[in-house]
């Protein structure tokens, strides 16, 4: 096990690497530039020209690139010269913002579509599991920005149960998850349905595997059998799903963030490409591509520690 | 199938128990302690606006945006400043007197007692020289250096008193540089203090507001000044909230989660129809102007006949009804109504003319029409606007390409220092920001701008010579006139097809009273409970 976490390490490092170099060139290929977004009219060249120094922007790119990485390693990810504020403050600030967002729609998610699907497996062609296959169906194909400003006129607007803008006064939990409500209400409907299908087919598959038979032999309650045995290997393909899923997650909390006006990296990412604000942009890909690593590293690690046969694979 | 052999515990629910829960949940999620009550119940001495940006530098000398002004005027002072009202007028602030005693000299003499939050002391002279003469300075590479480009010096010869020197006569500075960004008066002790500059948290406030908190891209709340001896504060909290899209403030503000907020163009006649209880709707000018320029250096627009045949091939009507929900009023340059050198009309008429777009195109060798490219803002309003312009012109034989860019891209397409790209520029719907009076938007048409801000290479002499006239003229008419002209020659030029100065619509709860410019800005210092 030691040595397969070592390998997934190693490939986690190279993969952070190319996607940042991948992701700097794709950022510069793009036409425009930081100080005529920002400083707008009033921009003379000569302050375009000292921004552009003082962002870097006037070394040649491969140099850019290579300083880059080397602060990244020294775990500096620069300076934000519109606010004058170090990037990594900026960017994890916005990060405790989505990662609460994230986690509270993916566990609503999984605390109603696990049951769901394994409901499904057990009462499979039954009238209540054809139900909740067009339930889920349905709210997999909703996409996540759709249910946000429906439920936000609903929620908030037409009954004024729950606030529509903004995070909450920090420091108030009631208050933050008040304001929580509806964004992760909105990101975590469609994983309801993911999860849920995806835990009723790879049910259906194990609970017809010889060790069940075998343990419905053996007389064992079939709560037992279900949660006890089944699901123990039914959830591998929902942990690899979520590990991967953490990227899809951060996409759709863009939506939410705009819809919802609630801080965030996505909208931080967002507006930081549209203001061509390169440090910025950069700071918050490298912080969300490790984060996306790093979740699918943990998700491959628990796999690997539930079905020894995924350590041989790599 | 068989069912298999499950024992779930029940839970026994019936319809009575069931509504009881209900009941109780609702109670519970509404009680005022646990934050879950409609948000107009929350506290009336705090008022919630919105802002369509998050401050980024809140030191006046570098913050160069609305919304960081917004903040920077609620919580410092300048000599004079805006008065709300539906006229463009200034007050006095932190001057007991201010008079223009020469074209280049304006001397002032400052209220006693104001005071500088955290220990910093009264208010001074000095302190006003200090941040004039900063923004000059070439080590605080200031954005708004422009604003007080024709300062000299500031002479301090009292404590209260003091002499602002231009080097040359300037008029605009009383309604675009000393009412505005510019005129904010910061600490010099605090200033230095903390090292020449600051960005995020002022060191030091001496308006009736100070910076409570900075919650970056979420919010900033002002509180009241305890030190603050002028009127007194209209509340004891601001929260503004930097929220982008207007159609979530919009939402927001029928959650009951904002009390004042700029709306969009298209929600504007729905709301004015059936406002949300206990709302007003209202709609204000707006100083900002959107015009097609065209590249006068591109082979395909070189001939004045084929950019005025694009002029009479627009049809601005059409635009206004499609894109801006006819809500927005044509423009006849850039100056708005209501300022010193507004045009009452244009050379070209608002309604397109087919026949006489054909004729010229026939005129400049092309009887089948000419093909185009029209570069756009990928934002909603614009790009109705360039399908608008794109379906009429077609009927004059004007045919159009729409290119959309994202913000970073299209600001720099006409910018030479960005490559070549000006070069292939031939179409632009254009929309700047102004201030008012009409030295701000006419500096971006000058020569020296082309290839800056001047995308449509627009050179002539008389225009550079009335625009240096202009800003030293004293005489209103003579101001007025000059103005006219400049926007005159522009258009004759064949490269500029004003279409709308836009509008500003917002909608504020009735329980406040609030204080906005002519342009529907706020000035949060003055707004107040109903």
């Amino acid at each position: 096990m030691l040595f397969y976490l070592l390998k997934r390490i190693g490939l986690a490092v190279v993969i952070v690497v190319v996607a940042v170099v991948l992701l700097y060139s794709m950022i510069h290929v793009v036409p425009g530039d930081p100080a005529s977004v920002i400083l707008g009219p009033r921009a003379t060249p000569e302050m375009k020209q000292e921004l552009h120094k003082l962002m870097g922007l006037d070394r040649p790119f491969v140099v850019q690139v290579v300083s880059f990485l080397g602060k990244v390693a020294r775990g500096d990810l620069g300076m934000d010269y519109f606010s004058q504020r170090p990037v990594a403050e900026i960017v994890f600030k916005q990060l405790d913002e989505t990662l609460v967002l994230v986690l509270a729609s993916i566990t609503w998610a999984m605390l109603l579509g696990i049951p769901l699907g394994c409901y499904s497996a057990v009462f499979r062609n039954t009238f209540s599991d054809k139900l909740v296959g067009v339930f889920s169906i349905g709210v997999i194909a909703v996409p996540s920005f759709v249910v946000a400003l429906y439920s936000l006129l609903f929620f908030a607007v037409t009954l004024k149960w729950l606030p529509a803008i903004g995070a909450g006064e920090s420091g108030q939990f009631l208050d933050q998850a008040r304001h929580l409500i509806l964004p992760a209400f909105a990101i975590g409907l469609g994983w309801v349905g993911y999860i849920a299908r995806l835990v009723r087919a790879s049910m259906l598959e194990v609970l017809n595997e010889n060790h069940i038979r075998r343990a419905r032999a053996f007389g064992l309650p079939e709560t037992t059998i279900v949660f006890h045995y089944a699901l123990k290997l039914a959830i591998l393909p929902t942990v690899t799903l979520l590990g991967t899923g953490i990227g899809r997650l951060i996409s759709s909390a863009v939506f939410a963030e705009i819809v919802f006006a609630r801080p965030g990296i996505g909208k931080l990412i967002f507006d930081s490409v549209v203001s061509r604000n390169y440090p910025l942009v950069m700071g918050a890909v490298v912080v969300s591509t490790v984060l996306f690593v790093l979740s699918t590293t943990i998700s491959d690690s628990i796999n690997a520690m539930l079905d020894p046969r995924v350590r041989e694979r790599l | 199938m068989s069912r298999p052999n499950m024992q779930f515990s029940k839970i026994r629910l019936s319809r009575r128990s069931f509504l009881k829960a209900s009941a109780a949940s609702a109670g519970w999620l509404m009680l005022p302690g646990l934050g879950m009550y409609p948000s107009w119940a929350k506290d009336a001495r705090v008022l919630r606006v919105r802002d369509y940006g998050d401050p980024q530098s809140l030191d006046p000398g570098i913050a160069s945006n609305l919304y960081e002004e917004h903040v920077n005027a609620a919580v410092h002072n300048k000599l004079i400043a805006y008065k709300p009202g539906t006229k463009w007028e200034w007050q006095l602030e932190a001057a007991q007197s201010i008079e223009q005693v020469d074209p280049t000299h304006i001397k002032f003499v400052l209220k006693p007692g104001i005071t500088f939050t955290n220990g910093f002391g009264e208010m001074t002279a000095e302190d006003v020289k200090f941040s004039y003469e900063r923004i000059i300075d070439p080590e605080l590479k200031s954005p708004i250096k422009g604003d007080w480009a024709t300062l000299a010096s500031v002479d301090v010869t009292d404590k209260y008193s003091g002499i602002i020197v231009l080097s040359k006569p300037f008029q605009p500075l009383w309604m675009t540089t000393l009412p505005y960004m510019g005129g904010n008066i910061i600490s010099k002790k605090a200033t230095l203090a903390a090292g020449g500059k600051f960005s995020a948290m002022p060191p030091c406030f001496s308006g009736p507001y100070v910076i409570k908190e900075r919650e970056p891209k979420q919010r900033t709340v002002l509180a009241r000044n305890p030190e603050w001896k002028g009127t007194p504060a209209g509340f004891d909290e601001i929260h503004i909230f930097p929220i982008d899209d207007e159609k979530t403030a919009e939402m927001g503000f029928e959650a009951g989660d904002l009390d004042y907020t700029r709306v969009s163009m298209s929600s504007y006649k729905n709301l004015k129809k059936t406002p949300p209880e206990n709302s007003v709707v209202e709609k204000y000018p707006s100083l900002y102007y959107v015009w097609l320029g065209m590249n006068m250096e591109h082979p395909k627009l070189s001939d004045e006949r084929i950019r005025r045949a694009v002029q009479y091939a627009v049809d601005i009507p059409s635009i206004l009804e499609a894109a801006y929900d006819g809500v927005a009023d044509p423009a006849t340059g850039y100056v708005p109504p209501g300022l010193v050198g507004h045009r009452p009309d244009t050379l070209v008429p608002p309604n397109a003319d087919f026949a006489k777009a054909k004729a010229l195109l026939a005129e400049a060798g092309y009887p089948d029409g000419i093909d185009l490219d029209l570069e756009v803002r990928n934002k909603a309003v614009y790009i109705a606007a360039g399908q608008v312009i794109q379906a009429v012109a077609a009927q004059a034989g004007i045919r159009m390409t729409l290119n959309l860019h994202d913000s970073g891209s299209f600001w720099s397409l006409g910018d030479e220092s960005k490559g070549d790209r000006w070069k292939k520029l031939q179409l632009v719907l254009n929309r700047f920001s102004s201030a008012p009076d009409p030295h701000y938007a006419a500096q971006w048409f000058t020569k020296e701008q082309v290839g800056v801000w001047n995308w449509e290479r627009f050179k002539n002499p008389e225009y550079n010579q009335l625009y240096e006239q202009a800003m030293a003229e004293a005489d209103k008419d003579k101001r007025d006139q000059m103005y006219r002209r400049m926007q005159e020659l522009m258009e004759a030029s064949g490269a500029y097809r004003f279409i709308t100065h836009e509008a500003v619509p917002v909608i504020y709860t009735n329980r406040i009273i609030p204080a906005l410019r002519p342009d529907g800005m706020p000035l949060l210092r003055y707004f107040t409970t109903a």
